[in-house]
Parts: C-alpha cells; sequence; structure tokens
C-alpha cells in the first residue's frame, strides 16, 4: 500500500512503504545476514569454549572462520607453499578470498554485509540514536559534541589513511616475525578472549571502539581496521558502484547523514570510495525515485 | 545499468558462500591443526620437529622430543613458572615461536 506520489520540480518522492512491504527491505535482509552470521560465531565460539582445547571432539574456534587470520597467515601461505602462522588455518584463507571476491565484484560489502564486527558496531550506534531520541539533554549534548568535532573534519580525512598503516603493520609484521603481532591488539579477538576471562591491549582497544561507536558510526571501520583497508582497495576495482542523479537530487543531505562511514554522498556524482562498505542506507533513505542507486559499469572509468 | 538492490544482496552472499562452499567440496578446507585430512587427531610423535604445532603444549613436546620443559624455557628466557600446559601459541613473542622452537630442537637432537 503507498501514499499519493508527489513532484516538487526534482525526483518524484518515493512512495511510503506500509506494512508487509516496510519490513520487507534491503536493508532488513542486509541486517538478517549480519545477526545470521553472528549468532553462527556466536555458536561456534561458545562450542569451542564448552568442548574445550583437548577434549575428545575436535571443534572449529571462531578464529577459523575469520578472514583475518588469512590476511596475517598469507605472506607466509605463499612463500612456504601451504604453511600457517599459528591460530591460522585453510578455512581463514579461503574466507579471505571469499571476502575478497566479494570486494572485488560487489564491492566492500563483505564488511557492511557479513562483518560482525561491523554490526556489533552498527548495533551500538543504533543504541545510542535510541537513547538520543528518548533524553532530550543527552541529544543536545552530543549534537553539541558534533558541532564541535566537525571543525576536525579535516582530522577524519587524514585519520582514514590510519588503517592502511595498520594494514602494512598487520602483513609485514607477521611475515617478518612469524606470528600474529595484530592479534594481541585485536578488538574483535579481544571480544572473544573475554569468554575465556583473558585481557590483552586488544580489550583496551575493544572498549575504545565500543565508547566511540557511541559517538561516531562504525569508528573501527573507518580508521583502523585492516582486513577493511584491504577488501576497500580491492573494491576499487568493481564494477559496482553508487551513482547520484543531480537533476533528480534536492541536495537534502538525508544520504550523507545516514551513511555509517561518513562519506558525503549528497555532494558526489558517483561513490567509488574504498571506504563504501555497500550497506545502501544512503539509497534506503534518500526520499526522491532515482536520485541515488546502485549501478553496473565498467570499472574503475565508468559512470 | 541499475543494479536492484536485493539482486545486490544475493549477489554478495553467493559469492561469499560461493566461494567457502566450492573450497569445502574441492577439499580445500581445514578449520583445525589438531586433524589429519581423513579426519585423525594429530600428536607430536618425536620423529620430526616439522610436525610441532603452535597448539602443541610445552609438556607434550617435552615428553615427545625427550626434552624437559625447564630446559626450553631456560633457552627461550621463558619464565620459568612458565605451566607446561601452556600452548607453545599462547607464549609467542619477537623471540620466542613455533619456528623458532622447531630450529632449536633441530639443532639440539641433530635431525
Amino acid at each position: 500500500m503507498t501514499t499519493a506520489v508527489h513532484t516538487q520540480g526534482f525526483g518524484k518522492v518515493k512512495p511510503r512503504r506500509r506494512g508487509l512491504a516496510a519490513m520487507l527491505t534491503h536493508h532488513a535482509f542486509r541486517r538478517l545476514t549480519q545477526i545470521g552470521v553472528l549468532i553462527f560465531i556466536v555458536f561456534i565460539a561458545v562450542r569451542h569454549q564448552l568442548v574445550g582445547e583437548n577434549g575428545a571432539t575436535i571443534t572449529a574456534s571462531w578464529e577459523a572462520y575469520c578472514p583475518m587470520g588469512g590476511l596475517e597467515t598469507l605472506y607466509k601461505f605463499i612463500v612456504t607453499g601451504g604453511k600457517f602462522v599459528s591460530h591460522a588455518h585453510l578455512s581463514n584463507v579461503v574466507v579471505l578470498g571469499a571476502a575478497l571476491a566479494v570486494a572485488l565484484l560487489a564491492r566492500n560489502a563483505f564488511c557492511g554485509w557479513i562483518c560482525p564486527f561491523g554490526f556489533i558496531q552498527d548495533t551500538v550506534g543504533s543504541f545510542s540514536a535510541f537513547v538520543q531520541k528518548r533524553a532530550p539533554m543527552l541529544r543536545r549534548a552530543v549534537k553539541t559534541l558534533k558541532t564541535k568535532a566537525a571543525r576536525l573534519a579535516l582530522l577524519d580525512r587524514y585519520l582514514r589513511f590510519l588503517k592502511y598503516g595498520v594494514l602494512a603493520w598487520t602483513v609485514l609484521g607477521a611475515a617478518a616475525y612469524g606470528f600474529m603481532v595484530f592479534r594481541d591488539f585485536d578488538p574483535w579477538a579481544a571480544l572473544w578472549n573475554l569468554l575465556e576471562l583473558s585481557l590483552a591491549g586488544g580489550t583496551l582497544v575493544l572498549a575504545v571502539v565500543l565508547i566511540a561507536s557511541l559517538f561516531v558510526e562504525r569508528p573501527w571501520c573507518r580508521y583502523a581496521c585492516p582486513l577493511g583497508a584491504a577488501t576497500g582497495l580491492v573494491s576499487l576495482l568493481s564494477p559496482i558502484y553508487l551513482k547520484r542523479e543531480a537533476n533528480a537530487c534536492r541536495e537534502c543531505a538525508i544520504c550523507t547523514k545516514a551513511c555509517p562511514m561518513g562519506l558525503p554522498v549528497h555532494t558526489a556524482t558517483t561513490i567509488k570510495s574504498a571506504d563504501c562498505v555497500g550497506c545502501l542506507e544512503c539509497v534506503d533513505e534518500c526520499p526522491r525515485e532515482g536520485a541515488l542507486e546502485l549501478k553496473l559499469g565498467v570499472p574503475v572509468f565508468g559512470n | 545499468m541499475r543494479v536492484n538492490p536485493f539482486i545486490y544482496g544475493i549477489l554478495i552472499l553467493a559469492l561469499f558462500f560461493g566461494v567457502i562452499g566450492g573450497a569445502k567440496a574441492a577439499g580445500v578446507w581445514s578449520v583445525s591443526g589438531k586433524l589429519t585430512a581423513s579426519g585423525e587427531k594429530v600428536a607430536p610423535t618425536g620423529a620430526n620437529v616439522d610436525e610441532i604445532k603452535g597448539w602443541m603444549t610445552l609438556d607434550e613436546i617435552a615428553a615427545a622430543y625427550k626434552t624437559p620443559v625447564a630446559e626450553i624455557l631456560a633457552a627461550f628466557d621463558l619464565p620459568a613458572d612458565t605451566p607446561g600446559a601452556a600452548q607453545i601459541k599462547s607464549l609467542e613473542s619477537p623471540t620466542f615461536s613455533t619456528a623458532n622452537l622447531r630450529a632449536w630442537l633441530r639443532a639440539r637432537l641433530g635431525q
């Protein structure tokens, strides 16, 4: 069922979805996928914890399904013809291959659709928005904070390069020392180590990321994730991208506000950034028909 | 050409799980170094240091290669009170790793 559609000189206003149609969105599809992956990883981690390392049955640990492990063991895997650094298995290399295949053909969608740590940050951000809606004082405080932080936009731009440094450290460190140098600082690993009541440097990083997620969407993905940096670079070759039609767009900036990676969607013509996680929140939120669409074209040069 | 967001979502899942499923079907998949390709449990035998894995404990290595745990700890300046049940991978540092232990044992045993 839809409400009346009217035009105001730009693209038609999208009809408002109601009932079942309002629930059957790609946003819901994405959330269900993220929840499904997280439930699977929780099941694997809890089962492994209950069975133990030296039980009669050998169970996979959560790490066996992490593409970060593939990234960290990649050098050793290639130069030794199939050996791994500790904590990594063949499954890590395969899952990394799967994430890179997605990046190559469908942008950096592993981060937006599959990565459970991205989903956790999304959830913390949504919780923050929920609380702010119901607590006007908090909302005003956060708004003031964000207004002041807006002056640091340049800092945000440069901080985004940090993840490429972390990527280099992760890959080259593992290659030089033969073990996972990043693991002790990995917030995702720290989260599961909490199950074993074990604390490392990553626990502090995890705490910082979760607290920052209350104010900035996906801070780990924006600034520090080495896996997102790698898949983001590969995604630059993807034939799929977002296109903003200037004729249909009112530049209301709703898309920019909806972008969890803080990309300036409403001023761009095409969105091919390595930071775009393909979540399509901008497309979902855009009120105009045809103003923002997902396109298939020539990689790199197509517009 | 416009891409429907639902088709995009299906493409992502098909690609991701397709690569993993394809690798599993081709036998290119292993989630634990504790099992052989035929599903049997792996244990150190003392025959070849290359069999040593990060998940093995100091006690297992000591028993298989007839080398006291204290000697291993001393050789790598690890704390003397490190439990023998500790896995090698949990002790890794720039000066101690599975590869370092293999090399040290190889030299010690003359393998």
